[in-house]
């Protein structure tokens, strides 16, 4: 068991904390915690689905975003060009625990 | 709405046949709409349950890692209390007495039962087709052969041009092999796609250096101990180290069929995926039903379908209500430039180009006596998401305000739909 921890709000509004095991893509965290991430490409940056918002001080730690994945978000619903994501591409980091994040409109 | 749970007479598993992505996706939505009764998943193939989209894709490209994506971590299964097994196959289902019979000869009592079988590849006929090097894709171990034999001037014959035999044939142009594609039609993707797109797939391709043959009837695969050349019928032989047969898919209805459930190409499903035999229900690949927006029947071959109609059984056996039902998409990569495509096209569809195919991004927009069928977005989707929602409304389109790319999709509806 990991300590790795991890804020979701939900489409709803809902928050619910989980647990992100250090072998999981943020993706794989909220699928596999029941939150409806469809993932429908299974995490190779094709469907968008996956589409989660960052807070912008923990979005501007990250490395850039590949062309792939902007593509898709670019034109998802709601994006956000200091905040959007694509979870399937980031994977577990110390400096992302205890970060909260939100799920982005459904396509 | 509460979950429906297992009475005390139910005391037999939810019986799932086949992992892929719609079998895992039922047992995961079990799960997650609360069902806590037993979920029994049965696999014929011995390794963890993967995701089939990468084995023609990122599978395929040079220095890429052998391990295939697995659909669901080892853990998950556990943590959801699902009992997989692997390497067994249903040999026979007894629809009176409620239970399978496994490979290794054991019995299993389902409370329901979930035929996930999806389907197979279409065998090539022609005498020749069972010599070594030639092979179909569909399977991990039928990726990784392929991806050993595609090495730098590898000769390369590639049998059909749909999504399959391109994306090979893409990845076999970016490791150095000699690439030809021979197809029957006229064009590529014809069954998918309007000429437009056809054409501007072509010439990406071309420009990647692989060769088309169109109207070309294989006849035979020839060679002494191994495949060394492709033949058709006008009499021209092309020669080959390689040869893949992309020509389709069969849906796996046999085991379905044996116990007299309803099938047509494909086992007969409702909007809910029951077959026609109570307490059996079917999803993904295998199954044949009639659509909800234009009242075809049809087979869909596509990770959403198996993903919606697998909710679907889940919300069911579980006596909730089903998500809003989707409109079926698809996608494709090739040469790194991607086909998206929403909603099911007709070859009689009015067909409407919006950008210049030369400048790599446009869209293409199918019209059914004048609503919006389908949408084809290349290289961007800014048309993509607009589009599901009007072709669900089956909104009304002006023909010339759509095929200005300047002027957004939902504004090319008119007002009075
Ligand atoms: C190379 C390739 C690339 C693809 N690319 C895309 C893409 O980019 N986008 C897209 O949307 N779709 C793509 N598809 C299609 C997509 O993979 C399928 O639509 C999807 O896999 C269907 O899921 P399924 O669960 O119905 O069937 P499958 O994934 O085929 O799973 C069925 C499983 O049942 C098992 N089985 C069969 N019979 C038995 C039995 N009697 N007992 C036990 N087990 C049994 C099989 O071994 C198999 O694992 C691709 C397919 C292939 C082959
Ligand atoms: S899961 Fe499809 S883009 Fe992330």
């Amino acid at each position: 068991m990991s300590n790795n921890k991890l804020t979701v709000i939900d489409r709803e509004g809902s928050t619910h904390d989980l647990q992100w095991e250090p072998d999981q893509t943020l993706m794989e965290a909220l699928r596999d915690n029941d939150l409806p991430v469809l993932a429908s490409c299974g995490g190779t940056a094709s469907c968008a689905t996956c589409h989660v918002f960052l807070e912008k001080e923990v979005f501007d730690t990250l490395a850039e975003r590949s062309e792939d994945e902007l593509e898709l978000l670019v034109d998802a619903e709601g994006y956000q060009e200091c905040g959007s994501r694509l979870s399937c591409q980031l994977a577990f980091s110390q400096d992302l625990n205890g970060v909260t994040v939100t799920l982005a409109p459904e396509e | 709405m509460p979950s429906q749970q297992p009475t005390e007479s139910v005391l037999n598993p939810i019986v799932i046949v086949g992992a892929g992505h719609s079998g895992v996706a039922v047992a995961a939505g079990l799960r997650s709409r609360g069902w806590e009764g037993d979920i029994l998943l049965l696999e014929a193939e011995k390794e963890a349950p993967y995701e089939r989209p990468p084995l023609s894709k990122e599978l395929l490209k040079a220095g890429a890692p052998d391990e295939s994506t697995v659909l669901r971590k080892e853990k998950f299964y556990h943590d959801k209390r699902i009992d997989r097994r692997a390497g067994l196959t249903v040999d026979a289902i007894d629809p009176a007495g409620r239970t399978v019979e496994l490979s290794d000869g054991s019995r299993h009592g389902y409370h329901r039962l979930v035929i996930a079988t999806g389907s197979r590849a279409r065998s090539l006929t022609v005498p020749g087709a069972e010599l070594p090097g030639v092979q179909a894709l569909r399977t991990r171990d039928d990726a990784l052969e392929l991806k050993r034999a595609l090495v730098p001037g590898a000769r390369v014959a590639i049998i059909g041009a749909g999504y399959i035999g391109l994306e090979v044939a893409a990845a076999a142009a970016a490791k150095g092999c000699d690439v030809t594609v021979l197809e029957f039609q006229d064009r590529v993707m014809s069954r998918v796609t309007s000429e437009p797109v056809s054409r501007f797939f072509e010439r990406l391709h071309e420009q990647n250096g692989v060769r088309f043959v169109f109207g070309a009837a294989v006849t035979a695969v020839e060679g002494s101990d191994r495949a060394e050349r492709v033949v058709t019928a006008d009499g021209a032989a092309y020669p080959a180290d390689v040869v893949l047969a992309g020509i389709g898919v069969v849906p796996n209805q046999e085991l379905a069929a044996e116990a007299g459930l309803q099938c047509q190409d494909g086992i007969l499903v409702d909007d809910d995926g029951r077959t026609s035999v109570p307490g059996i229900y079917a999803t993904g690949d295998v199954t044949r039903f009639t659509s909800t927006i234009d009242g075809a029947s049809q087979r869909l071959e596509c990770i959403q379908n198996a993903m919606a109609q697998a909710d679907r059984v889940a919300a069911d056996i579980t006596g909730q209500a089903p998500a809003d039902p989707e409109i079926p998409w698809f996608w494709t990569v090739q040469h790194g430039v991607r086909l998206q495509t929403a909603g099911v096209r007709h070859p009689d569809d009015d067909v409407i180009v919006r950008g210049t195919p030369a400048e790599v991004k446009f869209s293409v927009v199918y019209l059914r006596d004048g609503r919006l069928a389908a949408v084809d977005t290349i290289a961007g989707l800014t048309d993509f998401r607009p589009a599901k929602k009007l072709i669900a409304q089956k909104t009304r389109i002006d023909p010339l305000l759509a095929a200005d790319p300047g002027t957004p999709l939902t504004d090319a509806a008119f007002a009075a739909s």
